[in-house]
């Protein structure tokens, strides 16, 4: 954002407007980035969920049925509006945006090459952790404003499991924070690279972010709703849960918000624990300067996808949990362990002056 | 939807609309979970592993407001009648209907004898494919799909 | 359990005048007939006795002027059936619900009510069970004629 606003400072456009011209830059090219990849990963879900299922999956439109995301978009679009009428209107209309742009704003502050973020901000994983919570109130307004019992129960349901999940959630992200020494995304992935190659990514730091990683994925995954916790819009049970009675482009709002939640639960893991858009032989050998900021775009979105990958994987592999299964795994067994993790990273940071386990033994 | 409806001049541009918001349509009819009988068990069959209904973009919703394409599978009686009218007023436009097997078609097997059964599920929805069979196989549910696409297909969006 | 001749012969004794007729020879199951006024009594004795289990309450047509109501039990564990068998006037068919005595025997009240026109008394939600709420006659009836529309849909 800075660097744009300097190009139009230098193109002779006024600070004033520049700025204003470079967000709006950002955010085009942002959300035509999203829409694409929710569009891309819909069609790769069903790819995948046929796979596991041992079908074929869409394979008419298009070469591989690769044009399928574009045929449901378009059919999205096309459907009628439809607001019940004992709906609470205003609330109905707006509960899909809170979802959407809750998904969406993380975007901006996702480290994506060496010293390059969208939006750079000191406190950029703070703001990821709150811009996100934002999905909570959408879904629960629209289970609230859609004047549903499968939709209000799905509601209320979400929002018990978002505010638990998002305790374990944040308390394991603190772990490569504590390691790193800073909120900054840029240099906790900085803070990644160097000798030592993928050792001295933060999951390889010392057993606490190992088993760290683990516990914040698994609570990602309860954070975008997906199976095995998607009791929300657990379908054998509440229809479609708080999306019951949404059509068309408003349903597809709250399609394009879980896939964009996967995508900013695995971009802050790959961030904060695989090192980004480090990997191994990249610096010394690239020393092309765009070349190397492609390389590390592609690298980390590289992981991010493969994380997704996986969160597809896992939908299709378990079974759903039950309401008060769910809860005891949050608040028994993920932040009890989540703290004592903390706590051990706490110690570990101490007692090796920072230092994790490639350092203490080759240095 | 709405005020372009069937408005606008039928020539190459409005036809190439046409055709390209047909295509969408029909490579994605998201079907409603929706089974009263026997033929509902040839459905689940018909989306699963070995005929996959997914390959030609037919996903089951379980919401009617999400579906475009209601499969009525199964014997529908006079108590059912009124939530089937109502299921299916509750899909947005635009939305199709097949009648799958000879209960939903005719009310066959119980036709005329029968006090309870509703003889043929046009006299509550309109229909847009009938299938025969009793139940029919996947293989009918498939062809009955591949019907109603080129019916899509020919249907008119924004020309006149 | 008590052989069948010697348990009609104390029901005779614990419900006075309830049984009209008993039926064991070459019929399955073996029925007896009772007054309708006395279906509860003869019922409590008859779980008393063993019959453990009601597996259904079914009714019978005989127009011009009668209804049957035939309640089959079922000793399960003794292998032993029996039917209680009551005769109702058909225009005023009305017998006292047992649901009290067998729980069971409330869904198939309710069938029966439906399908023939049986009244329960005494049932605490007689309310018809497979045909709409808003349903005309009782369709197996021998004289049933069915309504030409229901809810705008032709019936022919």
């Amino acid at each position: 954002m800075d660097q744009l606003t300097k190009l139009f400072y230098s193109l002779g456009l006024s600070p004033y407007y520049g700025i204003f011209v470079a967000a709006f830059l950002l955010a085009v090219i942002i959300l035509a980035f999203a829409l694409l990849y929710e569009g891309v990963a819909t069609y790769v879900e069903r790819k995948v969920a046929g796979d596991i299922q041992s079908r074929i999956g869409p394979n008419r439109v298009g070469p591989y049925g690769t044009l399928q995301w574009l045929a449901d978009g378009v059919k999205l679009f096309l459907k009628e509006d439809f607001i019940p009428a004992q709906a609470d209107k205003l609330i109905f209309r707006i509960a899909p945006y809170f979802v959407f742009v809750g998904s969406f704003l993380p975007f901006a502050a996702l480290p994506l090459w060496d010293r390059f973020v969208p939006v750079p901000m000191n406190i950029g994983l703070l703001y990821i952790i709150a811009v996100t919570a934002m999905v909570t109130p959408g879904i629960v307004l629209a289970g609230w404003g859609s004047n549903n019992k499968w939709a209000l129960l799905g509601g209320m349901r979400s929002a018990a499991q978002l505010i638990s999940y998002e305790v374990p959630n944040a308390v394991a992200l603190l772990i490569p924070v504590l390691i790193a020494g800073t909120l900054n995304l840029d240099e906790i992935v900085r803070a990644q690279g160097g000798g030592g190659g993928i050792l001295r990514w933060f999951i390889f730091h010392d057993p606490f972010s190992f088993m760290a990683f683990f516990i914040f994925f698994t609570a990602g995954l309860a954070e975008c709703n997906r199976t095995p916790f998607d009791l929300p819009e657990a379908e054998s049970e509440l229809v479609a849960g708080y999306s019951v009675e949404y059509s068309a482009i408003r349903y597809a709002f709250f399609y394009m918000g879980e896939y964009g939640d996967m995508f900013i639960i695995s971009a802050m893991a790959s961030a904060a624990f695989l090192g980004g858009w480090q990997l191994p032989l990249i610096d010394p050998l690239v020393k092309i300067g765009w070349l190397k900021a492609v390389l590390q775009l592609g690298i980390f979105l590289t992981k991010t996808l493969l994380l997704v990958l996986v969160m597809m994987w896992i939908r299709w592999t378990f079974p759903r949990l039950r309401v008060d299964q769910l809860m005891e795994l949050s608040w028994k067994r993920l932040l009890p362990i989540a703290l004592f993790l903390l706590m051990g990273a706490a110690l570990w940071t101490v007692v090796f002056h920072g230092k994790g386990i490639y350092d203490l033994i080759v240095g | 939807m709405g005020v372009l409806d069937n408005r606008l001049p039928d020539n190459v541009f409005f036809a190439m609309a046409d055709d390209f918001v047909n295509w969408s349509r029909k490579n994605s009819l998201w079907y409603l979970l929706f089974a009263t009988a026997c033929c509902g068990i040839e459905l689940m069959h018909t989306g699963g592993p070995r005929f996959d209904l997914d390959r030609f973009g037919s996903v089951f919703r379980a919401s009617p407001r999400q579906s475009d394409l209601m499969i009525v599978a199964g014997t529908i009686t006079y108590k059912m009648a009124d939530p089937v009218r109502r299921l299916y007023e509750q899909m947005p436009e635009p939305k199709w209907v097949i009648s799958m097997g000879s209960c939903a078609n005719s009310g066959c097997p119980f036709n005329p004898h029968t006090y309870s059964v509703v003889k043929g599920v046009d006299r509550i929805i309109p229909v847009d494919v009938y299938i025969p069979g009793c139940p029919p196989p996947p293989e009918a549910l498939i062809e009955g799909i591949m019907k109603l696409q080129r019916k899509i297909e020919a249907s008119k969006v924004f020309r006149k | 359990m008590k052989d069948l001749n010697t348990l009609v012969q104390d029901l005779q004794a614990a419900v006075e005048g309830a049984i009209e007729e008993v039926v064991t020879e070459n019929t399955q199951p073996p029925y007896i007939i009772v007054k309708k006024e006395k279906i509860v009594p003869v019922l409590e004795y008859l779980k008393k006795e063993g019959f453990n289990h009601l597996s259904a309450v079914s009714a019978v047509d005989e127009p011009p002027e009668k209804i049957w109501v035939v309640y089959h039990l079922v000793a399960i564990g003794e292998k032993s059936t029996l039917a209680v068998k009551t005769v109702l006037p058909r225009d005023a068919a009305e017998v006292d619900s047992v649901g009290n005595v067998y729980p069971t025997a409330l869904w198939h009240e309710r069938e029966a009510y439906d399908l023939m026109g049986v009244k329960f008394k005494g049932h605490p939600d007689l309310r018809r069970i497979l045909m709409p709420d808003d349903w005309v006659g009782h369709p197996l009836r021998k004289d049933y004629e069915q309504i030409k529309e229901y809810h705008g849909i032709k019936t022919d």
